[in-house]
């Protein structure tokens, strides 16, 4: 075996991981997305567009002929990137001041804050998202807590709605936000901060023309980390939501489970992916566009 | 220069932190800075200079005592209420900005109107000789470039007082003789009240109008460069500014303002006195003389005698390391006019003393 064979078997490892681990699932995915269900759930391999079709439309169930959108489906992918986006706008606003008054303390006490902070990644998500079941269902911490202070006669429904939803993946997710904020500030030059004081700038001003600039990469990286997996998030709109405040990530578990229509869910995930690679081209412009700015 | 007060400031104090872990980095400052003067605060690093520098910026709020700007208490008020300006040690230039719109940012932020910031842009674009850079950002121009622009955009302002808080130490040799020079010209060109922190005694010297020399938290003393340089009234301040020789010698009489001492081998010799310092005779003090301010002279004129021990040639001078008959060393700094045979150690070097040089320390 020549020089070039030995490298080549020195980059085997990576070769796996790729072609077995990433890519091959991936292919596994694309392909039954365009193959026939099975009777049984699994796939029948025959061609068809068939899955790709219903993702976005129905047939009527008497005359195939007559074709509506999906509106099932189509509330559920708008509902998973709206409320994708909103968690992750409300990460970004609880983060930011977080992210703040950690990168603010002593170099000594950011280790403390940092762990308070990633301590919830350690523990089950199963176990936190029932937590928040238990705090915010009729019977639970919150609304017993109003109704023994008289605020409310009937408990408020949390459980079950989208609030439900959002609230536990921001949640979930807030941690997510918080790090790469936290990585970007802890980059920035304080004295530039001073300097914008030094400038006759208020606070506000300070904030707006000196500090978000500069963290700008943090919040964008931030907020990939955390519209990403929440647009395929499942354990907590499962719980949260119900079966009533259905994700996508729920709909792609259906197909899999008591649809027995395995094409149709992957090509659903396909479809999950698209969104997912598109939100990170759309990252890599503006990062490149920051770039070119630094380059004029 | 006039001598209207332009900064004011009585028993300003400062402590970092509290109880046990309390760290007092200035103590009871009293100091007056007039107009349009070239002020340096000078010391090592840690001696309160920049801790006094960010309280007159308002980055930091004092413990005690008060701090007037333009005859107006400042207490109270942010470095955004105040018309000081500062000049970063490394800079601190915006990174996401031109270079023109760091200039800008001040004028921007005063809500002066766009024709206005875009005018006054330009005209400090060329008081720094920056005109053709105004587009770029600042990773992309030189560390000097960079330093007048962290200069123009505070000047731009046009602030009572700039602060400059180590602004050359990050240049090289070259380019910070270059911005010494510049500094003064800006100086002198706008009018503004300058107080500069410096731990190099060659730039405090060469730039100040007056300068006040720092130790752990307090100023030692206060004068012009040459008060300081010909005239130190405490060891700290002979040992920090230049080479000294340091002599404890016995005082024979005093009068007003100078007092007579004996040099090692019994001349009588006439020293000045820091003001209000009043030794009896026969104390033994400590005096300080400059190495340039002894020669060597023919016996007849000696005051006293050396024995070499050593000498460094340095071109333009040589210095000669010598024993005192008491056992003290003794430098002394020969300026190379003619063209002298180096002499050998163990030679006896008759010395004269420039009269009125010899200064006793207030210790």
């Amino acid at each position: 075996m020549g020089k070039h064979g030995w490298k080549w078997l020195l980059s085997a490892p990576a070769l796996f991981v790729l072609v077995l681990a990433a890519s091959g699932p991936l292919t596994i995915v694309l392909v039954y997305s365009f193959l026939s269900p099975g009777t049984l759930g699994g796939v029948s391999w025959e061609f068809s567009t068939e899955a790709w079709f219903r993702v976005f439309f129905s047939r009527d169930i008497f005359d195939p002929e007559v074709v509506t959108w999906n509106t099932a489906h189509l509330t559920i992918f708008w509902r998973s990137i709206w409320l994708s986006l909103q968690t992750t706008f409300i990460c970004a606003v609880l983060g930011f001041p977080t992210a703040w008054f950690v990168a603010t303390r002593s170099p000594h006490n950011r280790a403390f804050w940092l762990f308070l902070i990633t301590i919830p990644f350690w523990t089950n998500l199963l176990i936190r998202t029932f937590a928040i079941q238990e705090l915010i269902r009729n019977s639970g911490t919150i609304n017993s807590l109003l109704m023994w202070m008289g605020a409310i006669e009937e408990p408020i429904q949390m459980l079950y709605t989208d609030f439900a939803v959002l609230v536990g993946m921001a949640y979930v997710f807030l941690p997510l936000m918080v790090l790469p904020l936290y990585a970007a500030m802890d980059k920035l030059d304080f004295r530039l901060v001073e300097a914008g004081y030094d400038l006759y700038a208020s606070r506000w001003r300070v904030l707006r023309h000196v500090i978000l600039p500069l963290v700008k990469p943090g919040f964008i990286a931030g907020s990939i980390l955390v519209f990403i997996p929440a647009i395929g998030a499942y354990v907590t709109p499962r719980i949260l939501g119900g079966g009533r405040t259905m994700m996508m990530g729920n709909l792609i578990g259906l197909q899999f489970g008591q649809g027995q229509n395995w094409p149709l869910g992957a090509a659903m995930s396909m479809l999950l992916l698209i969104i997912v690679v598109g939100a990170l081209m759309m990252y890599l412009r503006v990062v490149n566009q920051g770039g070119g700015e630094r380059r004029g | 220069m006039s001598d209207r007060p332009e900064i004011e400031i009585a028993g300003l104090g400062k402590t970092f932190g509290q109880g046990a872990n309390a760290f007092t980095a200035l103590q009871d400052i009293d100091l007056t800075i007039d107009t349009g003067e070239f002020f340096t605060l000078l010391g090592p690093s840690g001696c309160g200079k920049t801790t006094l520098l960010r309280l007159i910026a308002g980055f930091e709020a004092p413990t005690k005592g008060s701090l007037r700007i333009g005859g107006e208490e400042v207490a109270g008020k942010g470095p955004n209420e105040r018309p000081v300006n500062t000049v970063f040690q490394n800079y601190a230039l915006f990174p996401h900005m031109t270079v023109a719109q760091n200039i800008g940012f001040g004028l921007k932020m005063l809500g002066k109107p766009r024709a206005e910031v875009d005018k006054t842009t330009k005209e400090m674009l060329a008081l720094v000789r920056m005109e053709a850079m105004a587009d770029r950002k600042p990773s992309e121009i030189s560390g000097g470039q960079q330093q007048r622009v962290a200069l123009a955009r505070a000047l731009a302002p046009r602030p009572r007082v700039l602060l400059l808080d180590e602004p050359l130490s990050a240049l090289d040799l070259k380019l910070r003789k270059e911005m010494q020079g510049e500094l003064k010209r800006l100086q002198t060109e706008t009018g503004i009240t300058f107080v500069f922190v410096t731990h190099d005694q060659e730039e405090a010297l060469t730039m100040s109008d007056r300068i006040a020399v720092m130790s752990a938290g307090k100023i030692l003393q206060l004068g012009s460069p040459s008060e300081i340089y010909h005239r130190p009234s405490v060891r700290f301040v002979a040992d920090f500014i230049g080479e000294t020789n340091f002599l404890d010698l016995p005082v024979t009489a005093v009068e007003s303002g100078k007092a007579t001492v004996a040099l090692p081998g019994g001349t009588q010799a006439e020293a000045s006195l820091p003001d209000g310092l009043t030794p009896a005779v026969g104390d033994t003090v400590t005096t300080v003389i400059r190495p340039e301010q002894a020669q060597v002279v023919a016996p007849a004129e000696a005051d006293m005698t050396g024995t070499l021990e050593s000498h460094v040639f340095f071109g333009t001078d040589t210095y000669l390391h010598l024993r005192l008959p008491g056992g003290e060393p003794f430098t002394l700094r020969r300026q190379n006019t003619v063209l002298a045979d180096e002499p050998e150690p163990g030679t006896e070097m008759p010395i004269r003393l420039t009269p009125g040089a010899l200064r006793i320390l207030r210790e």
